[in-house]
């Protein structure tokens, strides 16, 4: 008897956050087993210490299931969703909390170099000494083979946060992908814990330069929804910033994908537009990057606006932009075929968002777009991946239309003392972005968050495997991979 | 023409402008100072600029270095340092690499790159924008590139 795993979940013991039930051993047990038959995607799990805690998308809805952990150890979710394997490594290196029958337990983000051995551990044990060097396997059949194995990254001068790809080329094309991960982990959740929400928001803005805006919206969201704040008057200015964000991230990628297929027309009007951007950006909200525009880090009351020559420029520059993508022999040609994430592959990772849509998975978390469905091509390579971005530019450029030039009054700035739980996830550049958050006292007890990044590099074997070596920086930038929002 | 006395042998010195390649290294912060950076190179580039981006330590006379300064990036810095030919520098950029700034040393990370070693330039901002980088490295280098360990 197979149950739906949404109502085995709602099943459990609501609890202090909206949407999260709290099941027990043979519960959660079950909803392991009914997973398997399930379609329900996953899109993270974590721990705070106590519970494991997993989040699933019902449609647009986040839905969390929570264990309490035994003896350090809880079933591994691994085994019906091979996007929950990093998490679950993630949780072991952070917590030493073991997922009992994951399908890998190798560290992701311990290395060995760190202090501490499970740094969020109550007694953390002293970890062992460093090791000398990195050691990597190579498959059986990588070995037979046999070829060059190449590195890329952790510092390839490409103004990309630090990772780093093992690459294994028996001849022309990659057989093997290794990543080793953890070079940008910053202890975020370590940070977060004891914060204040005014600290902890200037954080959140500082996850990820890439999604920022979307970062400091799902955590404003976590935070209405925890306390009394509900974000009702925030849906415009967050919406205004949230697209202007999108602009410039979709035009930063196609500038340095034209840059890579050598299409200098393409990048030198995207970086000019880009600049544009930027530039409105500080005249308008005060940051470049749109560091701390929202409240509570940001200056409450305060109006964001961007002129409209800015829009009117930006919407005949994307139709140039567009011919110039699709006139023959342009990126498009070059591009098609590169890097393919099929849609089963998507589905198997729950990969979502700008990615996901470009290989055919629908859905989108923004309840203002309603996507004009087969415009793009949905065969998930690179060009319509890139074709995906400038279609999200077009589209954001007239949802900033619709404001008329006019400035929108950024939400009244709060304070928060009291506590609770609550749960924020917006649609970012590249894919979902949410923020759990639990208060206590007006300080951050727990606290944790994710992006596509980390769904995106446990596909990159997948992906790269059978791609040129030359190829790679083109489809890890298609992809708009961030190690920064990864690693936390 | 009347200016030829310049080049002969007891004329006043000019300087050769030497090319200055910068290898660039996010050493883990929120990378909002690599994607300043990649609009600065786009605008050198386009500028047929004698200050260049390279991808590789080996090419490079400045080791750029933006973030908050890892355990795991540590050893890859002394790595790209001990890569770089000749003379060499080291420019610490944003407050992450200055001091640490808004990532206070923890168990993963070290604090900047700043305070741990002796910087030729220090350029804090959060993130500084690419005009205020290209100013700082223009001045930097007029006023000579200090002494070069």
């Amino acid at each position: 008897m197979t149950a739906q795993v949404p109502d085995l979940i709602r099943s459990g013991m609501p609890s202090a956050c909206a949407g999260r039930f709290v099941l027990d051993g043979g519960t959660w047990r079950d909803m392991v087993e009914n997973l398997r038959h399930s379609t329900l995607p996953l899109l993270g799990l974590w721990s705070d210490g106590v519970q494991v805690h997993a989040l699933f998308m019902e449609g647009t809805r986040p839905l969390l299931a929570s264990v309490a952990v035994m003896d350090g150890r809880y079933l591994a979710l691994s085994p019906v969703r091979a996007g929950a394997a990093a998490y679950e490594r993630i949780t072991q290196d952070l917590w030493g909390i073991e997922g009992m029958g994951a399908t890998d337990s190798a560290p992701w983000l311990d290395q060995g170099r760190w202090p501490v051995t499970w740094p969020l551990h109550d007694r953390p044990p002293p970890a062992p000494a460093p090791p000398e060097g990195v050691e990597f396997t190579d498959d059986a059949a990588m070995v037979q083979a046999g070829g060059t194995v190449v590195g890329y990254g952790p510092a390839e001068g490409d103004f990309q946060s630090p990772f780093h790809l093992r690459l294994g080329l028996p001849g022309e094309r990659i057989m093997q992908v290794r990543t080793r991960m953890g070079y940008a982990h910053r202890g975020l959740c370590a940070r977060m814990r004891g914060a204040t929400v005014a600290q902890a928001a200037r954080l959140v803005a500082r996850i990820d330069a890439t999604v920022t805006v979307a970062h400091q919206v799902a955590f404003a969201r976590a935070l209405g929804a925890a306390g009394e704040h509900a974000g009702a008057d925030m849906d415009d200015a967050a919406m205004f910033v949230s697209e202007l964000e999108r602009i410039a991230i979709h035009l930063d990628t196609l500038a340095t994908a034209a840059e890579l297929l050598a299409d200098g027309r393409f990048a030198i009007l995207a970086a000019t537009l880009l600049e544009r951007v930027r530039q409105a950006c500080r005249e308008g909200c005060g940051s470049r990057l749109l560091f701390d525009v929202l409240p509570p880090a940001g200056d409450a009351g305060r109006t964001v606006s961007i002129p409209m020559e800015v829009l009117t420029e930006l919407r005949t520059g994307c139709a140039t932009l567009r011919h110039l993508f699709w006139r023959p022999r342009g990126m498009a040609m070059q591009a098609r075929g590169r890097g393919i994430v099929p849609a089963d592959v998507a589905r198997r990772w729950g990969i979502a968002g700008c990615v996901g849509r470009a290989s055919g998975v629908e859905g989108d978390l923004r309840p203002y777009v309603s996507r004009s469905a087969g415009r793009e091509g949905t065969g998930g390579d690179v060009a319509d991946r890139l074709a995906m971005r400038l279609h999200e530019v077009e589209m954001a450029v007239d949802i900033l239309s619709t404001f008329d030039g006019a400035a929108v009054s950024m939400p009244a700035g709060y304070d928060v003392h009291g506590s609770g739980e609550g749960m924020g996830c917006v649609e970012g550049p590249t894919g979902p972005v949410w923020h759990w958050v639990r208060l206590a006292h007006g300080r951050v007890a727990a606290w944790w968050c994710g992006d596509a990044s980390l769904l995106l590099f446990q596909a990159l074997p997948g992906i790269l495997s059978g791609a040129v070596y030359e190829d790679v920086p083109l489809i890890l930038t298609s992809l708009g991979l961030s190690a920064a929002g990864a690693d936390l | 023409m009347a200016y030829l006395n310049l080049f002969w042998p007891e004329g006043a010195v000019l300087p050769r402008m030497v090319p200055l390649d910068i290898f660039h290294m996010e050493t883990g912060g929120c990378a909002g100072c690599a994607i300043e950076l990649r609009s600065l190179s786009r605008a050198l580039v386009e500028g047929h600029s004698d200050i260049r981006f390279v991808s590789t330590p080996r090419q490079a006379g400045l080791l750029l270095v933006t973030g908050s300064l890892t355990v795991d990036m540590a050893p890859v810095v002394e790595l790209a340092w001990q890569a770089m030919p000749g003379t060499r520098l080291l420019a610490a950029v944003g407050d992450c690499a200055v001091d640490g700034g808004i990532f206070a040393p923890g168990y993963a990370v070290l604090g900047g790159v700043g305070g741990r070693a002796r910087a030729s330039l220090l350029l804090p901002g959060c993130p500084p924008s690419p005009a205020e980088v290209l100013d700082a490295l223009i001045r930097w280098r007029t006023q000579g590139e200090g002494e070069a360990t």
